[in-house]
């Protein structure tokens, strides 16, 4: 369950946290996250990335539909790929990814006996 | 050891941020872009935003609102003038900034900025030319008159409250993916963009290749070539109209080398004898007519005006309705300049098309061997004044680059920047563009002016880029005006590079702007302009000019049927595709190549068989336009490419020129076609390698996008940044530049406008593009298929009142100082 938490804590805290800081607060929500919930590292890697994964999905698919693709749509054709969904995906998998690399690094540097 | 791996991969981390929120070549920060939250997705505008909202703009004097209605122009009304123009420049922001940015960063050579190396050339182009100089001069001038400093301080101050409010997340999507920032507004840099205008408008002159043609050709050939009036021009003030007497005396030629000859060192290029010119930009034309009462079938004057310039998006225009308790305005402004720049108020309406008289010559200069800081002028040693351009590059340092100024203007181009066909000694520009000039004023006065005298007043302020001004009032009047600031020239003074060491080359009197060619209600009943030759020969003051005429005559020939005209041929007109150069040379064309007996293929056959039914319509399907303009552009190229063979390339003879001669070479009678003659003449040769050609272009079109006319044309409308995502290519819409509806590739009617001057205001109009300059909007191009399509929207023009009718518009701001 401390792995669902944790998905939902992170996708939670960083939607409130990115309105006011960079985008790369997310890291630093992830990182603390997941230090707090001392997990395996594999899964502290996979909470983080689903957690900033999660919270991009939603807010872009939200932004994306009333905005009827007319956006994703031209930026996919500006960075070549072949529609309005790999866009997005792009964008998830770049979220994710830094969730999930800050997390995993927490997870790693938080002591050993702990877990 | 756990712990080791913990640091790295956290280092790992740091690197990957690091990496995602930094520019790699045309990459965006790709973190940061991506970002929902701050990044491109803050750009994806909600397809049914409400704009409705309460602002507070603290430097207001009084209350004031703005409606949009469903197309998202702004009906602003504000207390006074002020308010107007604060809250003017605040609209402009808040939908077009970026453009407004990178147009003014244009104009002052400030591209490299942002772009880096690659456009180094382009702005050191532009401040050679003195667009900065000129518009710091005009600044001057704006600044001195305390209604256009009040003007332009306000519109000012509303864009910088909007700047000032921006987050990253707010930014404009393209600041995103370029990574700068928006930066600043001056005063200056709205004269820069009207300096811009000016230089899109008036920075074209034909002085150099003129003056290697004069050289090279026999004169009797040059004069048939380029005549200075073409023969049979319609002429914008109609021919017969009286014109005062001149007040100035005309100068006489000067005695003496009033022109320097180019000599074989001069050109590096003796050899290999081809330099290239700038191509003549004949897109940059635009149609203005105006009815009067008697004309129409309302009884009402009709005024109508398409400026065919750059088809860009965001667009160059921003629909827009102004109003104060003494003025009510409504039409296309400039994003970057405050007022209205085409449209009408409550009492009338004016329109533009470009005048093309040359305001723009060359001096050659004679530098002092032994001083590299003098020239000589008057048999005097003249220092330059050296103005210091100072160009930044983006991570790179910046560039310097010295500016010799003479008595005749800037020198553009010397060793260090050599001239087009490599004329390699200095050349000092002198241009109208860099005088100081408060075209604002004009703008202000016209916005509000009441009735012709008004509209006089209003309009001798406009003095660069000249226009041919049309106008139209609600009762019934019509007139045009060739407005723009002159110099009072002796003949064929500035046709070609003069001597700068000569005090007689000087530019002298300017032309009293009263005695600039005009008409009041000409007898036959309307006024129009497309470009062509400004009057007759009994205009007392010289002048030349870049004129073209087929549009033109296309026009006047519809205006002047005895017929009473409504808004729905107004809307024809304006789209019309009919081709005068098609119906003038295609039976040559065809007639040559059967007299001809050559043998021909079937699919040849065909061709011809296709062009000998063509209504001479370039319209967007038609495959026989795509044949006739093919082999129009062969024909053209093969008999010039011939003729003018030790001639800078493309400086042809005019199309209408080419057209003229070809039919005087084939009918004996004028252009019946009866009496074509079938004997032999010198272009036989050319028709037939033409058409030979042709046929090749047109096979290797069929097997690849066919040959509609739309889709081998091509006509585009660019996003600024070239990005094809944010463009559209393959529009289809007929007509080319001979044609009135001026579709080309890149240029053509940038908005559309038909206003009817009656007991009510009926207006329309359309452009290529939309309210917001957002790529993430739907108002970023909804009206481009309208546009298209040859449709029009009617204009929302509201009564003059604090109040209106809220429930017939989609949102409205309301604004609290």
């Amino acid at each position: 369950m401390r792995f669902i938490l944790s998905i939902i804590l992170i996708a939670f805290i960083a939607s409130f946290v990115e309105y006011f800081l960079p985008w790369w607060s997310i890291a630093i929500v992830a990182f603390i996250v997941s230090f707090a919930m001392a997990q395996k590292p594999a899964v502290s890697f996979l909470a983080g990335f689903l957690g900033i994964a999660l919270f991009w999905l939603c807010a872009v698919l939200f932004i994306d539909w009333s905005n009827n693709h007319i956006l994703s749509g031209k930026l996919a054709f500006v960075f070549k790929l072949p529609n309005y969904g790999m866009f997005i995906f792009i964008t998830i998998l770049v979220g994710g990814i830094i969730g999930g690399f800050a997390a995993w690094a927490a997870a790693l540097l938080r002591s050993p006996e702990k877990v | 050891m756990r712990r080791i791996y913990g640091v790295v991969i956290l280092i790992v981390t740091i690197c990957l941020i690091y990496v995602l929120d930094t520019k790699i070549g045309d990459i965006p920060a790709l973190g940061r872009f991506l970002d929902p939250v701050n990044g491109c997705w803050a750009s994806a505008e909600t397809v049914n935003r409400d704009f409705t909202a309460e602002i507070r703009f603290p430097e207001l004097k009084t209350d004031a609102s703005v409606w949009f209605d469903e197309r998202i122009v702004p009906h602003v009304r504000a207390e006074n003038d002020h308010d107007l123009f604060y809250i003017e420049g605040y609209l402009h922001a808040f939908f077009r900034l970026w453009q407004m940015d990178m147009e003014t960063r244009a104009a002052a050579g400030r591209v490299s900025e942002i772009i880096g190396n690659k456009t180094l050339n382009y702005d050191r182009g532009q401040r050679r030319k003195g667009m900065v100089y000129g518009a710091e001069n005009s600044l001057k001038a704006i600044e001195n008159d305390p209604r256009t400093k009040m003007m332009m301080d306000a519109y000012t101050e509303g864009i910088n409250h909007y700047i000032n409010s921006l987050k990253y997340r707010d930014y404009p999507l393209e600041y995103k993916l370029m990574g700068f920032a928006p930066e600043k507004w001056t005063n200056l840099k709205a004269s820069l963009l009207l300096k811009y205008m000016a230089d899109d408008l008036t920075g074209y002159t034909e002085d150099i290749p003129l003056t290697y043609l004069r050289d090279v050709l026999p004169k009797e050939q040059f004069l048939l070539l380029f005549p200075e009036k073409i023969t049979g021009s319609s002429t914008v003030i109609p021919a017969g109209t009286l014109f005062d007497s001149a007040t100035l005396a005309i100068p006489k030629v000067p005695e003496g080398a009033i022109f320097p000859k180019f000599e074989a060192n001069d050109k590096k290029i003796s050899k290999n004898y081809l330099p290239v010119f700038p191509e003549k930009q004949d897109g940059i034309g635009s149609n203005n007519w105006a009815l009067g009462a008697a004309k129409t079938q309302n009884g009402a004057a009709i005024l109508c005006n398409d400026p065919h310039l750059m088809l860009n998006l965001p667009s160059l225009w921003f629909e827009i309705q102004l109003q104060t308790p003494d003025r009510n305005v409504y039409g296309a402004s400039l994003p970057g300049a405050p007022g209205v720049i085409i449209g009408f108020n409550d009492s009338i309406s004016w329109g533009l098309t470009n005048n093309y008289r040359d305001v723009k010559d060359f001096y050659s200069i004679k530098q002092v061997e032994t001083d590299k800081n003098k020239y000589l002028f008057a048999g005097k040693q003249v220092p330059y004044e050296k103005r210091i351009e100072k160009i930044g590059l983006k991570g790179m340092p910046d560039f310097l680059d010295t500016v010799n100024y003479t008595i005749h203007g800037p020198v553009m181009y010397d060793d260090h920047f050599t001239a087009p066909g490599n004329y390699n000694k200095p050349l000092a520009m002198c241009w109208m563009a860099h005088n100081a000039t408060n075209e604002l004023l004009a703008v202000y006065l016209l916005n509000k002016a009441k009735n012709y005298s008004e509209y006089v007043d209003a309009i001798l302020n406009f003095q660069c880029p000249a226009q041919n001004m049309v106008y139209a009032d609600r009762l019934g009047n019509v007139a045009i005006w060739g407005q723009g600031q002159f110099v009072n020239k002796w003949k064929e003074q500035g046709k070609y590079i003069m001597n700068g060491a000569d005090s007689t080359t000087l530019w002298k009197e300017l032309i009293p702007m009263r005695e600039n060619p005009h008409v009041l209600n000409p007898e036959r009943g309307f006024v129009s302009s497309a470009n062509q030759c400004v009057t007759d020969s009994t205009y007392p003051y010289w002048y030349n000019g870049y004129f073209i005429e087929l549009r033109a005559w296309r026009i006047n020939a519809l205006l002047n049927r005895d017929k009473k005209f409504t808004i729905d041929d107004m809307f024809k007109l304006q789209n019309d595709t009919h081709s005068l150069l098609a119906e003038s040379t295609i039976g040559i064309f065809t007639n040559v190549i059967e007299h001809l007996k050559i043998k021909l293929t079937s699919e040849e056959e065909n061709y011809l068989k296709l062009l000998k039914d063509w209504d001479k319509e370039l319209g967007a399907e038609s495959k026989a336009a795509s044949i006739y303009q093919i082999w129009w552009y062969h024909f053209y190229n093969d008999k010039w490419n011939t003729t003018l063979k030790r001639v800078p390339e493309n400086l042809f003879p005019l199309p209408e020129r080419t057209m003229q001669l070809l039919v005087n070479e084939y009918y004996t009678n004028d252009m019946e076609k009866e009496t074509l003659e079938t004997i032999k003449h010198i272009d036989d040769n050319v028709i037939l390698k033409s058409f030979k050609e042709t046929i090749d272009s047109i096979k290797i079109l069929e097997k690849t996008i066919g040959i509609q006319w739309y889709m081998v044309k091509n006509t585009t409308v660019k996003h600024l940044s070239r990005l094809d995502a944010f463009s559209y290519q393959h529009l289809k819409i007929g007509g080319w530049s001979n044609t009135v509806n001026a579709a080309k590739g890149d240029h053509g009617p940038s908005w559309r406008m038909v206003v009817e001057m009656g007991k009510d205001i009926n207006a329309y109009g359309v452009y290529p593009g939309g309210q917001s300059g957002n790529p993430g909007s739907k108002y970023y191009d909804d009206f481009l298929q309208y546009w298209v399509e040859g449709k029009y929207y009617k204009l929302q023009f509201l009564p003059n009142n604090k109040e209106q009718n809220n429930n017939s518009f989609k949102s409205c701001w309301t604004l609290h100082p």
